[in-house]
């Protein structure tokens, strides 16, 4: 036992003694990416608070310039390396989970907090990215008017349920906002607090300032959204 | 008159056949200026002689008497009643092998923590009794004094949950510990060898950014301050060793 | 049931602290297998809480120009009232830069001379010159006449034993921590080991040495109110003690720090004065120069902790909810910066235990007890009197650095001297040792350990309370024990003692005592407590002067004609009372005279 233990040290050594630090680095990156992209795509969307034809005519310069051809891909081959290399610090065994909910609920302590929501909204991030994925890419090419109505339709709507409907999308949204936003607000706060120079406290407060920004325009956009379906602005 | 206090206290004897872990409850009347150390000495000395716990220089700079206090980990020295409300919850250290009661076995942890990582000054030259010290700034000198004020008490290991699931991560202390040979001018060691010693998923690599170390070290050492220079200066090791092909063995 | 363990190796060392270590590394280095023995790891000994520095003649500093082994030399003998072995003083006092130096190249981080004129809090101005700019540093301690006291901030002792274990785990020395000697094996001519009792699980081993060296530390703790580690127990002394054969040396010798703070009595450092503190009393009134015109707070610790109780018997304590009477430290005057950089670990404590910010606030001082000059006898090169194959060093040993008053730096230098030139004997004498012991000899004192064990479980012997007689040990030191001394209350306290020892014959434990039981372990340590207590307690009743830090009210002057020597105590088995000899101390270098302080003026002074 010992030895297949420490046989399996040494194997692992002379694979290559690097692989960690190649592999922490790339977590890292493909957060920082990650973040880079999910903030820029929220400005992306806001261009709608301005006016359609602005969000219009960015989203066709991209399609032109096959910007969102390549984009879209990398994007998503990203969010897979991501969830392979993010994913692997999540407590995987039962026991793992049990010690880690233990400590986390005992101690209080904010950060510990925080990362436990992390782990958390990662999963429901994974979730709702891929549905949102799939809806808007069945549906391309993306138009404002189009994602209005796909942001303010209103589901089921089928008969069958007895008429019954819920805005399902609005609300799908607005989930999806507030837990990308933590996941990834909070996800470049620990990447700058592992490798920064910065004192963390003063650089959680810039994060959160920007998180908080980001939340409130994505929740106006999503609002001219609905605004635009119902036929408004 | 002083405030009624309820200590619950964590009880398990290993080395007693038959013992099973439980929480046992104690009250004393508090006073002026009672620390834990004060009360845990009372309780043992007026309620229950069996109760294990340690303290050695109950001045807060020996690192003997951490423990979960009320959840949190804490020097209980240095921790006053007062501070506290009068329900105190107290749990030896997770991550350290219990000995029995609050008490757990740091030294273990720790001097196997040293040989890991060679916590020694690594050099070629021999002393001279002769010659004069070889000179070094005093701005070094307090550097290297900085994270080697550690007390070793534990209380970042334990409040790590990587440290907590993996038994084979450095932790903050393990970590901050090569930190202060990382910039001592006196060890030799090349950019590979620290390397060796913590650029890996069981060092630098393996820390996920908690904090919890850095919020509940007794001492107030910079521990993000430390990690994250231990976590840059790995990276630029590990890349500097790749560019210019060589081979860590 | 016999020993769980049994271990043997050529050199054993009993405690971990600085002295055990260093001679630790040098066994080690000679090639010869040792073990280390604590009840604590390493790096929790007491040598940590040392704060000040080491006293060594570098002559680095400004205010260090000139020094050499000699005039530290000077200052050592001084400070020991005439008391000390000097000799052994000398060879300390040139070994002593070597040691730091090594100190240096094994990684402590020195804190170094900085070029530039400075003020410093008593206005003078010094310049550090540009040669010796990188050098270790030095600041002011008492009772020295060069600034010679090495420092890393205000954690020394915390670096240097660091370090020095650094050099343990190199060499791959063991240590089995939490393992606690109980008794010493010998046939009444050779030591051969110890009876150890494991703090993990309460089950007792067997170490077997060609040398073995007790390293153990001061033996604070038989006061109340101490500055020491609560594991000073000056256990290692007492097993000595109780072979009969081996005396304790000088334990009359207590030293009383001028500033521990109360209501914990934890040190701040000497440091705190070298830096330019004050000692304020009650109408915030600098009251040292008063007495001591000329080292003022830095005079020798025995003669500032008599004035600080001098004046506060004239009235002029501080009565706050800290203690019923007590001075100020003041270094506010050094300003923030110095206080949380130079004296951070006294500031944090300050903070810790009194919310007390030094940087603006006073804090509260009174002396406490702090160090044991005396202990285990020894000859210049480390061999125990009595016992072959015994060694001790350290605080736990009278090399006789000390005398009857320690220098402040002195001790921590002298346990990484100590451990390197007696661990040279070590080497030698174990070299030279053959390994053989009568097995049956070795079961006897287990048999005779494990029986009193069970006696102690059973209550065979009676059912006195352990903590109780330990609490009023502590008190009648305090009481009959403390700075101002006088053959009455001596008496007094002596017979009090005694009744306690016979008493602690009769302790039963109220628990089960199963596995590492706490009260089992000090109820086991209490008789030789007592013990070492009368010791100091006879010895100073006996000695009918005043010398260095034993003052005698009734007897207030120092008495060379008749008292130029060295209390040796015995304890005969069933003794209630140790057996006092004598040995005189040789004055070969420096014939006794004045020391420069303390006799000065004899009156209370107020303003
Ligand atoms: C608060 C404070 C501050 C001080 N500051 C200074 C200073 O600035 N400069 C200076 O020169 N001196 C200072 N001193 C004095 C100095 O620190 C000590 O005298 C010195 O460190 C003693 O070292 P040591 O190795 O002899 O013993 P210690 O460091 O006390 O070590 C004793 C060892 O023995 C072990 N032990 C004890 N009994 C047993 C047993 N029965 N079985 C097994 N192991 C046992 C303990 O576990 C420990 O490892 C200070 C002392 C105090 C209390
Ligand atoms: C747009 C989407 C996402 C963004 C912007 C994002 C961003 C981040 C960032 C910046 C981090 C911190 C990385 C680090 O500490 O090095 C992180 C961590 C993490 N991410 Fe994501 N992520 C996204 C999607 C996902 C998805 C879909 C999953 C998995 C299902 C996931 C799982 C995780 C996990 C488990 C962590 C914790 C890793 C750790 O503890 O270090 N993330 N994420
Ligand atoms: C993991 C994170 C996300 C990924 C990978 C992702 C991906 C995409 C992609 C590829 C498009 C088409 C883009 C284009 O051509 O411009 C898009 C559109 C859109 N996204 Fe996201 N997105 C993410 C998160 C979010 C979040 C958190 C919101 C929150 C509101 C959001 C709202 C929108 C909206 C409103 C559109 C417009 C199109 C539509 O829905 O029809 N996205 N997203
Ligand atoms: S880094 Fe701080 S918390 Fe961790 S062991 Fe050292 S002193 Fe304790
Ligand atoms: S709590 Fe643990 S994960 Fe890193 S930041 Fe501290 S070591
Ligand atoms: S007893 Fe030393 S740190 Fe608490």
């Amino acid at each position: 036992m010992e030895l297949a233990k420490t046989l399996q040290v040494t194997l692992n050594k002379k694979a290559n003694p690097k692989t960690d630090l190649y592999v922490d680095l790339a977590q890292s990156l493909s957060g920082v990416f990650l973040v880079g992209f999910l903030w820029m795509h929220m400005l992306f969307v806001a261009t709608i608070i301005v006016s359609p034809e602005l969000f219009n005519s960015l989203s066709e310069g991209l399609d032109k310039y096959y910007l969102a051809q390549v984009g879209i891909p990398a994007t998503i081959l990203l969010i897979i390396c991501h969830i392979f290399l993010a994913g692997r610090r999540a407590p995987m065994r039962l026991r793992d989970m049990r010690i880690a909910w233990r400590m986390t609920k005992m101690m209080g302590h904010a950060d510990t907090w925080i990362w436990a929501g992390q782990v958390i909204t990662a999963l429901l991030v994974g979730i709702f990215a891929s549905m949102h994925l799939w809806t808007v890419l069945t549906q391309w090419p993306l138009r404002a008017a189009t994602s209005a109505a796909r942001v303010a339709s209103v589901g089921p709507a089928d008969p069958s349920w007895g008429g019954f409907t819920f805005p399902f999308m609005i609300v799908f949204y607005v989930i999806f906002l507030l837990v990308g936003e933590y996941h990834a607000g909070f996800g470049l706060y620990r990447i700058l607090v592992k490798w920064g120079w910065f004192e963390r406290h003063k650089m959680g407060y810039v994060l959160k300032g920007i998180t908080v920004i980001i939340v409130a325009l994505g929740f106006i956009a999503l609002y001219t959204f609905t605004k635009i379906a119902g036929g408004g602005a | 008159m002083g405030r009624q206090l309820s200590f619950s206290i964590f009880r398990y004897n290993p080395n007693i056949p038959g013992d099973a872990p439980r929480m046992q409850e104690y009250k004393l009347e508090e006073y002026e200026g009672m620390t834990l150390f004060v009360a845990l000495n009372d309780i043992r000395e007026k309620l229950d002689p069996t109760l294990m716990f340690d303290f050695v220089c109950r001045a807060a700079i020996c690192g003997s008497c951490a423990m979960m206090i009320n959840g949190r980990p804490g020097l209980a020295c240095k921790t006053m009643t007062g501070t506290l409300p009068s329900r105190i919850n107290l749990m030896p250290l997770p991550v350290f092998k219990l000995i029995g009661d609050l008490s757990v076995d740091t030294g273990t942890w720790f001097r196997n923590l040293q040989v890991r990582t060679e916590s020694w000054i690594h050099t070629n030259k021999k002393f001279d009794p002769e010659a004069l010290e070889v000179r070094m700034e005093n701005k070094t000198a307090e550097a290297i004094y900085e994270p080697e004020r550690c007390i070793e008490c534990g209380c970042c290991v334990a409040s790590c949950i990587t440290a907590n699931i993996r038994d084979d991560f450095l932790g903050a202390t393990g970590i901050n510990r090569v930190g202060r040979f990382l910039i001592d001018p006196r060890d030799e060691r090349t950019d590979a060898e620290y390397f060796e010693v913590v650029g890996s998923e069981e060092g630098a690599f393996g820390c996920v950014g908690l904090m919890a170390c850095d919020d509940n070290c007794p001492i107030e050492l910079p521990l993000q301050q430390q990690l994250a220079f231990v976590r840059r200066k790995m990276a630029q090791a590990g890349l500097k060793l790749d560019l210019k092909g060589m081979k860590i063995s | 049931m016999s020993a769980k363990n049994a271990y043997i190796c050529d050199v054993l060392v009993v405690g971990a602290g600085l002295a055990a270590e260093r001679s630790a590394v040098e066994a080690a280095e000679a090639g010869l297998n040792v073990i280390i023995l604590s009840l604590v790891p390493p790096r929790r000994s007491h040598s940590t809480a040392a704060q000040g520095g080491m006293q060594a003649s570098l002559g680095n500093a400004a205010l260090a120009k000139g020094d050499n082994p000699k005039i530290h030399f000077e200052d050592t003998v001084k400070g020991s009232d005439w008391g000390c072995d000097q000799e052994v003083a000398k060879m300390f006092c040139e070994t002593v830069p070597i040691m730091i130096r090594q100190l240096d190249y094994w990684g402590v981080p020195w804190n170094r001379v900085t070029a530039g004129k400075k003020k410093l809090p008593s206005g003078i101005e010094v310049e550090d010159t540009k040669d010796k700019e990188g050098l270790i540093t030095a600041r002011d301690f008492g009772g020295v006449a060069k600034w010679r006291c090495c420092y890393t901030s205000d954690g020394t002792g915390h670096t240097v034993q660091f370090v020095v274990d650094t050099v343990v785990c190199k060499l791959g020395i063991p240590v089995h921590d939490r393992m606690e000697a109980i008794a010493i094996i010998h046939d009444g001519e050779t030591c051969y080991g110890v009876v150890a009792r494991c703090l993990r699980t309460g089950e007792l081993n067997v170490y077997l040495a060609k040398s073995t060296v007790i390293a153990t530390g001061g033996a604070g703790r038989i006061y109340a109110a101490s500055t020491n580690a609560v594991i000073n127990e000056g256990t290692g002394a007492a097993i000595a003690l109780n072979t009969g054969l081996v005396p304790l040396g000088n334990m009359e010798a207590v030293q009383f720090h001028p500033t521990g703070m109360p209501p914990v009595f934890i040190l701040m450092t000497e440091g705190a004065r070298g830096d330019g503190g004050y000692l304020l009393d009650k109408n915030l009134h600098r009251f040292m120069p008063d007495y001591e015109p000329k080292k003022k707070e830095l005079a020798s610790r025995d003669v500032v902790s008599r004035r600080m109780i001098q004046h506060i018997r004239a009235g002029y304590g501080v009565q706050s909810k800290y203690a019923p009477q007590h001075l100020w430290l003041d270094i506010r005057h050094l300003g923030r910066q110095w206080v949380w950089t130079n004296l951070r670990e006294i500031a944090t404590i300050a903070g810790n235990f009194n919310g007390l910010d030094p940087a603006k606030d006073l804090v509260p001082v009174v002396p406490t007890q702090h160090y044991t000059m005396g202990g285990v006898r020894t000859n210049k090169w480390g061999y125990a009197y009595g016992l072959k194959g015994l060694f001790a060093i350290g605080e736990a040993a009278c090399w006789d650095l000390h005398g009857f008053n320690r220098l402040g730096g002195n001790s921590l230098a002298e346990t990484v001297t100590a451990g390197y030139i007696v661990g040279k004997q070590i080497v030698k004498y174990t070299l030279g040792a053959t390994q053989d012991f009568n097995y049956k000899l070795v079961e006897d004192f287990v048999k005779q350990e494990e029986e009193r064990i069970k006696n102690l479980i059973s209550g065979k012997n009676g059912k006195e309370d352990v903590f109780e007689i330990r609490d009023a040990m502590q008190q009648t030191m305090m009481d009959h024990v403390h700075i101002f001394r006088t053959g009455p209350s001596l008496e007094q306290g002596v017979a009090k003692l005694q009744e306690l020892y016979r008493r602690s014959l009769k302790i039963g434990l109220h628990s089960s005592g199963q596995g590492a039981n706490p009260e089992l372990a000090q109820a086991l340590r209490m008789p030789g407590m007592l013990r070492t207590a009368l010791c100091v307690a006879y010895g100073g009743l006996m000695r009918t002067e005043s010398r260095g830090s034993h003052f005698r009210e009734d007897y207030p002057k120092r008495d060379d004609a008749n008292w130029l020597k060295r209390t040796l105590a015995y304890w005969k088995e069933g003794a209630d009372l140790p057996t006092l000899d004598y040995e005189p101390v040789a004055c070969p270098i420096m014939p006794p005279g004045d020391r420069g302080y303390g006799e000065a003026t004899a009156g209370p002074k107020g303003k």
